[in-house]
């Protein structure tokens, strides 16, 4: 079969409630998104930014059938999507504090923008974390700021992926990133 | 601690509240249970600005080094940008030319790292510090400002090697050695009179310039590596403590790392470190790991630098332990140093 019916296929399945449809779908989805992150990425292509959500929107485009994809399929594209950025962007974060740099970078030559670097590794990692934390508490919630945060949706977006209003994404929103602040500050009552 | 059971009624008490004023939510917040009303209350005093006023593709790329850079001919204040000299997860040092056309090192503080109004503060507080260092050994700094790509500064363009690329080639000729500690010495001894710290002197930072001119960066401005610096109660992760140290632990003083006050002995500690690396080719608390390091700058007796470069002249030999002393009071103040290495430029 080839990919986008494979893809497609799975994303049916996983929408009747087939759960090891989505152990399937996910690493095709890692696969396709690492692969296109490290393109878009890498130092030869500077002047070309990908953001997480072009990529994502791309890999659909790749990997899905689109002309015969419903509106739901597309939607649960985007969320296995998502997760799967967020796990991308979670393993460089680790590398990065593990000091295993990129290839070909420009060199740095300021150290309080090596700090920075780090910091904002850690603070992904940290997140991360707290994120599963909050996922014990309140599963929807951790998805929200998955997709906003890992992979860029909008709060539109993210109210279609989840099949949920927009008014619920945004309290959804406002209470999960108040709540994770919280926890990554340490400041746990 | 958040507990499930008790989750729909937070979640409920959260958002009834969060807009309403101190006292109204206190009333609000009488009638639920003595561990909702704790949990409710810590949400609500909690910031959640600082964080994720990024948005969240701008952090992502970021992330992975993909700057968002300013394109040629790009404006910022009144310099023109050039081309883009360094990239890093805080900013980027452009390459830019003032309305004269003299080039000048352009440094934009990413936004969303100096978000907070503190940062904000100390970024000018410190800009407001370097101003004030008029030395030939120290890169001016000509203005800060804001723009729409964040904070700028605007620095005296300097071109030529770091320490650190002139070290890769080994230990320096005697005579330079003696040239360069006098100038980096005598930078450092007009900061210190000035009461101002650089407080991460390392080999980076340190620019021998096309005519011979040692030049210090960023001087007053390694403060700013103060807002960004993991504190171990931020994180929560252990492990990333070692990461964050690792670039400029081999050049902190042991009481920085045991988390004691810098002082200008501290900067004179960095020094001595870097001189001993420049004079022997060896680092002094060179170790595999970071904790290694941390251990040998914490216990390891250094071994003279005439063991392994026997031309070095006594005096200088035992100025350079000296400044390495552990007891900060112990070290020779930064005039002193520049002294002692200006008695021997003047010899040769």
């Amino acid at each position: 079969m080839d990919p986008q019916g494979e893809v497609t296929g799975l994303l049916v399945a996983w929408g009747k409630g087939d759960q090891n449809a989505l152990n399937e779908l996910m690493p095709l989805v890692y696969n396709e998104l690492h692969r296109m992150a490290r393109r878009a990425w890498s130092a030869q292509d500077q002047g070309n930014t990908m953001q997480p959500t072009a990529l994502i929107n791309e890999a659909y485009l790749r990997l899905a059938d689109v002309e015969n994809a419903s509106f739901q399929n597309r939607c649960h594209f985007f969320a296995v999507a998502c997760t799967a950025m967020r796990q991308i962007l979670v393993n460089h974060a680790r590398s990065r504090l593990a000091g295993k740099r990129g290839s070909g970078r420009v060199p740095v030559s300021l150290d309080d923008v090596q700090l920075a670097v780090h910091q904002e590794a850690a603070q992904v990692v940290a997140l991360h974390d707290a994120l599963e934390r909050l996922q014990a508490v309140d599963e929807r919630k951790s998805r929200v700021i998955e997709m906003r945060y890992f992979g860029g949706l909008s709060i539109e977006e993210t109210a279609e992926a989840l099949g949920v209003s927009i008014i619920t994404v945004n309290r959804d929103f406002r209470l999960a990133r108040t709540w994770l602040m919280r926890e990554m500050n340490g400041e746990q009552s | 601690m958040t507990l499930k059971a008790d989750w729909v009624e937070i979640e409920r008490l959260f958002h009834e509240s969060v807009d309403l004023p101190v006292k109204e939510r206190q009333a609000l917040l009488a009638s639920a249970s003595a561990s909702v009303r704790a949990e409710v209350e810590s949400l609500l005093k909690t910031e959640d600005e600082a964080v994720f006023v990024a948005r969240p593709d701008r952090l992502a790329a970021d992330l992975l080094d993909q700057p968002s850079a300013l394109s040629t001919s790009e404006r910022i204040g009144k310099y023109q940008i050039e081309s883009l000299i360094t990239v890093g997860g805080m900013g980027e040092v452009y390459l830019a030319r003032n309305q004269s056309g003299c080039p000048v090192a352009l440094k934009i503080l990413r936004r969303h790292l100096v978000a907070s109004p503190q940062a904000v503060d100390r970024f000018q507080t410190e800009v407001r510090a370097a101003s004030a260092l008029d030395d030939l050994n120290i890169v001016t700094v000509y203005e800060s400002g804001d723009s729409p790509a964040g904070l700028f500064l605007a620095m005296e363009w300097v071109e030529g090697p770091t320490f650190r690329q002139l070290m890769a080639a080994g230990a320096a000729e005697i005579s330079d050695a003696i040239d360069w500690g006098e100038q980096a010495a005598s930078a450092l001894a007009a900061a210190h009179s000035a009461d101002i710290l650089h407080r991460d002197i390392k080999p980076e930072n340190i620019i021998l310039r096309k005519d011979g001119v040692v030049k210090i960066l960023d001087f007053g401005l390694a403060r700013l590596a103060g807002p960004v610096r993991i504190e171990p109660h931020s994180t929560g992760a252990s492990g990333t403590i070692s990461g964050t140290l690792s670039g400029t632990l081999l050049y902190m003083s042991p009481e920085i790392l045991r988390g004691e006050t810098a002082s200008s002995a501290s900067d004179v500690f960095s020094l001595g470190a870097l001189f001993y690396e420049l004079w022997t080719g060896r680092h002094p608390f060179a170790g595999e790991t970071p904790l290694d390091v941390y251990e040998a700058i914490e216990c390891r007796n250094v071994a003279a630098p005439s063991a392994m470069q026997p031309a070095i002249p006594l005096e200088i030999d035992s100025l350079i332990l000296r400044m390495l002393d552990r007891d900060p009071a112990l070290r020779p103040p930064a005039h002193e140093v520049r002294d002692v290495f200006s008695r021997f430029s003047a010899r040769t």
